[in-house]
Parts: C-alpha cells; structure tokens; sequence
C-alpha cells in the first residue's frame, strides 16, 4: 500500500518508480560502505523509536525524544570533551551522562504530569524547542571549540570513540548496544512486574489506580526512563558517529521515531525491523535523488503517510469499531 | 381507529452478525401503557431505537415512527444550558432573528402545568437532580406532540415516590390519547402500571399477554427461559469487628459524600440504599483509598488513614468497582493477566523482580471454574467476553484471596439474571466465610435480598439503619426520596 503510492508520488516527481526504488536501494545496502550508512541510521533511529515506545506502553505521548535526543548528546559532548581518562572508563560516564541528561529532560515533562496533570505532549513539544535553542546558544556562545567552523564542541579523545564494529565505515557497537535494550525492554513488559504495572498504567489507567498502582509516580518513571533512553541514543551518536557534539545531531530522528515506534507497533522487537527500514530509506534517499532524480522529500513524504495512517489505525479506528 | 404504531416482522443485524432483533411484531394503540420486559442483551433497547426512527431496521416495516418520541436511559440532554433552551433546542420559536425565549418558557410552563412535570424553566440543567432531568427529558419529547412516547429505562435513577409520580404523569399522557412504551425489567412496575406486557428473549418476542392474564412468575419465567436459579444459603455467622469508619467526609458537589459513621463486621453484608449520586462513589473510592477524605476507618483495629490504594489492597480491601470495562478491566489482555491485576505486587504473582504468569494462570483457571466464566480459554481477551462474564472475572477476582472486606459497587448491573444470581450467591458464600462486604446498589429488591443490615445513604448522609427481620421497604423508600 504504501510501496504504491510511493510509487505514484515518485511518478508525480517525474521520474520511473522503477529506478526509483532501485536508486533507494543501491544507496542503502549496494555496498559495505552503504551497509554500514544504513545501519548508522538504524542505530541512531533504534534508541529514540524505543524511548517513545516505552512512553507509549505507559499511556504518554513522548513527542520530545527529539530534546530528549539534543540534551543526551549534548551532556555527552561536554563530558566527553572534558575527560581525559582511558576509554573504558571514560565511555561508560560518556553515555551515563547522555543517559542522565536525556531523563532529566523527559524527567521535567513527567513532573509536570505527576505533580499538576499538565499534558505531557504540550511539555515535551515546547522542551524540544527550548532543547534546540538551548544547544544552539551553548555551542555558537560559551562552549563554541575554539577554530571550529562548524557549530559544535570541541572533539572527543579518539580514546573514547566507541568502537567500530564494521571495519572501514562508521558503524560502531552502538548497534548491539541498541539491540540489547530491545532484547531487555521485550523482557520487560513480557516478564516483570514493573513491566505488568506500566502496561496497566496505559492500556487501563482507572483500572490500575484502583490495582493501587501509583500513576503520577508512574509517569514520571516512564517519561525518566523514556528520556534516558533517547539520551542515550544522542551520547552513542557523539562518541560513535560525530566525536563531538553538533547542533546538527539530529535531522529529526526524534520525530521520525514516533513512526517508527508505531510502525513496529510498539514492541520492541518489531521497532528493530521498523527502525532498520526507515534506516534504508534514510540512506537511500540521497542516492535515490542524486541518479533517479527522485527528490528525497518523497521519503519524507511517504514517512508522514505512514504516521498519519498508523496513529490513523490506532487513535480513531477503534472509535468507529465500537458504533 | 389505526395503532398508533406498528412493527412488523422487524429484524436487525448488527455489522459482525450479531442478530439483535429478529422477526418482531409490535402494535401500539393510542392511550395504553405497553410494557417491554427482557434481559440484558435481549434486543429491548434496538427494538425501542427502531421504534422512534433513530435506527434502521434490516428487515420489516415500521409505521407510524416520525410520531414518536424517545426518553433515554442516560439523558441526552445539554447540561449547560437552561430547561427552555433544552425543550426547544433545534425548534426554538423565532421574533425576527432572535429566540422567542417568553415563548419557548410559556410554552414549558403550559406543558409541565398540563402533564404535572413542574419545573423551573429557567433553570440549568446541570444543576438539577436526576429525577427533574428525567422531566426534562419526557418535556423536550412532549413539546413535539408525539403519538407514541418510548421511555427506555426510565426507572433505573428514581426513587420508590419518584417512580410513582412519573408513572402517574404516563397515565396522564395515555388517558390524553399517547401511546406509552416503556422499557423496564423490575416487574413490579410492569403490574402495577402497565395495562399491556410484551416480553423479549435473545430478539424474539417470547410472550404478549394483557397484565391481568399474567403474573410476575410468568413474565420472569418468560424473560430467562427456565426458572431463576436460587441464592445461595445464608449461614448462621457469628459476625465480629472488622471495618469501621467514623465522621467520614469525601468528594465535592452534590455527589458527595458529608457524613458517614457505620461499622462492617466479618461475617455480613452492609447494604447501601440509596438513589444514584448520593454519596455512594465517594463513599467506595474514599475506602478505596482512591480518594481523599475527612474521617477515621480502621480494618481489624488498624488504622487506614493515610494509606493508599496499594497498601489497603495489601490490607485484605478488595473492590468490585461500578464500570467493570473502564474502573476494573484491561479490556485489551488476556483473563490470565487481568487475574492478576491488584496482586501483581505479592506472591505468588510476584517473583523477585518478576511476573509469575503460571501463578496468574493458576488464578484466572481457578476463577474461570468457580465462577463459571464461558470463555473458551484463560488467554481470550476480556474484551471478547460477555458483560455477565466479564464481572465473574472481576469479581472471583476481588473474592479470590479471602478478602477482609469487599465493597461491591452495583455487581449485578447490566448482567443477565443468571450470572447475577452466581454474584449474589458468591457474595453470599464469602459473608458466610467470614468477609465483610459492603454492598453498594440502586435497586432496593437486591440490598434487601441480600444485606444482614440496610443504611440508607441520602444526599451523603445516613438517613436510616434497618437490621434484616425489621426491613421496613415503604418506610426505606421514603428514606431515599428525602423524607425525614
């Protein structure tokens, strides 16, 4: 279906749908190099698509993974920049510090939540804003490095790169990393308690308070760790793909994670497949613009059908099943 | 003279196949009161939306349904706008551009003055009891002139007096030429006011009889297709201190709870009468420990206050809450996982860190056999389930773990009479053990059925104490209307 009108909006354009497609994919996985592009996006993707599905499982609308994202990164730049000890020390507080800068980030919108019911997509939506500018002042004012052109920090000790897992392209471990909280987040709403707790707290929050399950405490938990996780996502970028923190992190992977984490239908499992997919399209799209001369704004195109279509399925569909 | 309506051989299919209403004639002339009796699920309320013109049917033929007018069970009403502007919403009289409003309030005058449905047409909506919304209601119908007025369970909300004065203002509009249909199952009502009687089961009409050819056993009989099952035996207990609560003060508005002192001992049922909206949520939510509160309880001696939800759970507090779907159930999961839920914090759902799913597998198989649940498997979704299912499960929930008290909040509503008399039994069975249970409910034949002591709460007080063997109904129904 959506491969179709894909494909119309790729004729529209005024190119065949068939080089299209194939440009789309020699730009994504023709090569190690493209594999390795691929993948980088997949990573950078993975982490804000399972913040957001986490705070979904919850019952909240995480739209700020994006902030969530910046403000991870950020943190991690600056430590990073800043520490001079030997890598196995230095990236574990690396991505600590994203971690924590990402959850207090989403940490703020819970609190709003909890304490005064504020909704938290108003909250995080403006924290995205102020989580842009915010950087952007920090790194074109006080921390700017000193005869660097672009707007970034100073640069990462090439101790504490993470390191490569696909020789000669930019991939690194952050991959695996990124699957491991798949694989743990799974187990976790399959099989804890805490897991059990949070799905009730969102798929039936009248019914879980009287189970005397706390929401307000839960919402703040879920938005923390929400957070962290999207911050995360932002320190493995800097200390795995940028080596330093720039304003230009992120081409919105935050909000192309809310795609993806209904795509994969929340479960953690799926978002891998889900992320891996609008990792193809990421990294095919200049390929697909530069030889079929396909714009890439058709994948954006076809990104925001998809979330229409999906929160289409979930928000109204079940309205109109129970007439 | 032609009916006033008539259906004939009426059928409707509900998108998914569900066959709601099959094969029904129905004739209404102009001054009878018809009642229309049946279960939950029994095709009443289709039948009445099929009647008034509000629902197409799939088969048959409707005459006479642009004449008729239909009171809802859950008023369809603006609350924030006055009674007028209610009465003549989407036919306001005109001068010019603007609203006649000296004429659309002469106009409810004139109506409450000939029917006996006073009522201040000024006032807002929002602000008045239930009952007087109710004459709102039946006004707004009766300002189109009907042929035929269809109540669809106009009883439910009203005091023993309230009823009385409604069913006079219906023999009113009859003698007046109006055909009258009201939907009702307390078959009380149906004998002592209806003159006609017409009985639905699984979308069919299963009897039509004139109410001096028949009795309440015959309708009841007609209505479950077999006997009602029995209750089960109330044991000799020898009932001893568990919850008391002193001075307790919850909620705000007129719902609210103002002051209530009572005591629930281990080994009987407490029975709230009461008309809805007098206290009873705030009453369950405040023991609940969902809702902030005035007061002092204690459960076996120990004080509550202060504690929340979870740690008077842990206490032995278990509730069967009103809204099974929204307040009880996650409609999405299995009846393994919903077992669980409220114990998923102690053993033996709890493991550690982990959820014991075989534990709640144990639970939900145990709860689906003592309990009868029709399901074809512990992993189905509750969602899928029946409305009488779905509050087995939630109650052989609350009563799984021999609980210290239990509040049932309406157990038995919108369940059909068979699984409501497994919940009463049940309750019954957990009194007998030993449980305190404290029954909350609207309709005064199930609290005197079933209480060892009735209080009757009115506008959030206790207005009266009866112990079973002194149960005075008139003198607790006037309780219930406000009488001192």
């Amino acid at each position: 279906m959506l491969l179709t009108i894909a494909a119309a909006a790729m004729a529209l354009a005024g190119a065949n749908p068939l080089d299209g497609f194939a440009a789309l994919l020699r730009g994504a996985l023709g090569g190690t190099h493209q594999i390795g592009e691929t993948l980088v996006a997949t990573t950078s993707l993975l982490f804000p698509s399972l913040a957001v599905a986490f705070a979904f499982r919850a019952g909240l609308f995480n739209i700020g993974a994006e902030g969530q994202l910046v403000i991870g990164g950020l943190c991690a730049g600056l430590v990073g920049a800043a520490l001079t000890v030997p890598g196995w020390i230095a990236i574990p507080l690396i991505l600590f510090a994203g971690a924590f800068g990402g959850g207090a980030w989403g940490g703020i919108a819970g609190a709003l939540r909890a304490r005064f019911g504020g909704n938290e997509v108003i909250a995080t939506l403006m924290l995205n804003i102020i989580a842009a500018l915010l950087a952007n002042y920090l790194v074109v004012g006080p921390l700017h490095a000193a005869g660097a052109t672009g707007a970034e920090t100073a640069g990462l000790p090439e101790s504490s790169w993470l390191p490569i897992l696909l020789p000669d392209t930019r991939l690194s471990i952050a991959l695996l990393f990124g699957l491991a909280l798949a694989g743990l987040l799974a187990f976790v709403f399959r099989r804890t308690v805490f897991g059990y707790a949070l799905r009730a707290a969102g798929d039936a929050p009248e019914a879980a308070k009287r189970a005397g399950i706390d929401l307000p405490r839960t919402a703040l938990l879920a938005m923390t760790l929400s957070g962290a996780i999207a911050g995360f996502g932002g320190a493995t970028i800097v200390a795995g793909v940028l080596h330093r923190f720039n304003v230009a992190l992120s081409p919105g992977y935050g909000f192309i994670a809310i795609a993806v984490a209904l795509v994969g239908d929340l479960d953690p499992l799926w978002i891998v497949l889900a992320a891996f997919a609008f990792g193809i399209l990421q990294s095919g799209s200049l390929t697909m613009q530069a030889f079929a001369h396909v714009p890439k704004d058709v994948v954006t195109f076809v990104e925001g059908l998809a979330i229409l279509a999906l929160a289409t399925r979930r928000f109204v569909a079940p309205r109109g099943a129970a007439a | 003279m032609p009916p006033a309506l008539e259906l004939r051989d009426v059928g409707k299919v509900y998108s998914g196949g569900v066959r709601a209403v099959d094969g029904v004639d129905l004739t209404l002339e102009a001054g009878e009161i018809h009642a229309l009796c049946g279960e939950n699920g029994a095709g009443k309320s289709t039948l009445a939306q099929i009647a008034a013109g509000k629902l197409a049917p799939s088969t048959g033929t409707v005459t006479g349904a642009e004449r008729v007018g239909l009171v809802h069970q859950h008023f369809e009403l603006v609350d924030r706008l006055r009674v007028w502007e209610n009465v003549v919403l989407g036919r306001e009289p005109r001068r010019g551009l603007r609203i006649d409003a000296a004429a659309a309030r002469e106009r409810v005058r004139a109506l409450g003055t000939a029917y006996g449905l006073d009522v201040d047409p000024d006032a807002v909506v929002e602000t008045l009891p239930v009952g007087i919304a109710q004459r709102v209601e039946i006004l707004r119908e009766l300002a189109r002139e009907p042929r035929v007025l269809v109540l669809d369970e106009p009883t439910a909300v009203l005091a023993p007096v309230e009823i009385d004065a409604l069913f006079a203002t219906l023999r009113t509009l009859a003698a007046s030429g109006t055909a009258i249909l009201v939907i009702t199952h307390k078959l009380q009502e149906v004998v002592t006011h209806a003159t006609r009687v017409t009985v639905m089961r699984a979308g069919r009409v299963v009897l039509r009889a004139a109410v001096h050819d028949t009795s309440i056993d015959a309708i009841a009989h007609a209505m479950v297709g077999g006997d009602i099952p029995a209750l089960a035996a109330r044991a000799t207990t020898v009932p001893a201190p568990a919850f008391e609560a002193r001075g307790i003060a919850a909620g705000e508005g007129a719902h609210a709870l103002r002051d209530a002192s009572f005591a629930v001992r281990g080994g009987e049922i407490v029975g709230i009468a009461g008309v809805e909206g007098n206290g009873q949520s705030a009453l369950t939510d405040a023991i609940a420990g969902i809702l902030p509160y005035a007061g002092t309880m204690t459960l076996g001696g120990a004080a509550l206050d202060g504690r929340d939800a979870a740690a008077r759970i842990a206490a032995g507090i278990r509730t069967i809450p009103q809204d099974r779907q929204s307040e009880a159930l996650v409609l999405d999961w299995s009846i393994t996982d919903n077992a669980a839920l409220g114990d998923h914090t102690r053993a033996p759902m709890r493991r550690g860190l982990a959820f014991d799913r075989g534990a709640a597998r144990a639970l939900a198989t145990e709860i689906v056999a003592r309990f009868d649940v029709r399901t074809p498997s512990i992993r189905t979704h509750v969602g899928a389930l029946s409305g009488g299912n779905q509050q087995k499960v939630v109650v052989g929930r609350a009563l799984a773990h021999d609980p210290a008290l239990v509040i049932a909040y309406q157990p038995t509503r919108g369940i059909d009479v068979g699984a409501a008399a497994l919940v009463q039994s049940r309750l019954i069975e957990a009194r007998n053990a030993g449980a305190a249970v404290l029954l909350v409910s609207f309709e005064l034949d199930e609290v005197l059925a079933l209480s060892d002591r009735v209080l009757v709460l009115f506008r959030g007080a206790i207005a009266g104490t009866f112990e079973r063997g002194a149960f005075d109904r008139a003198r607790i129904g006037a309780l219930m209307a406000g009488a001192s």
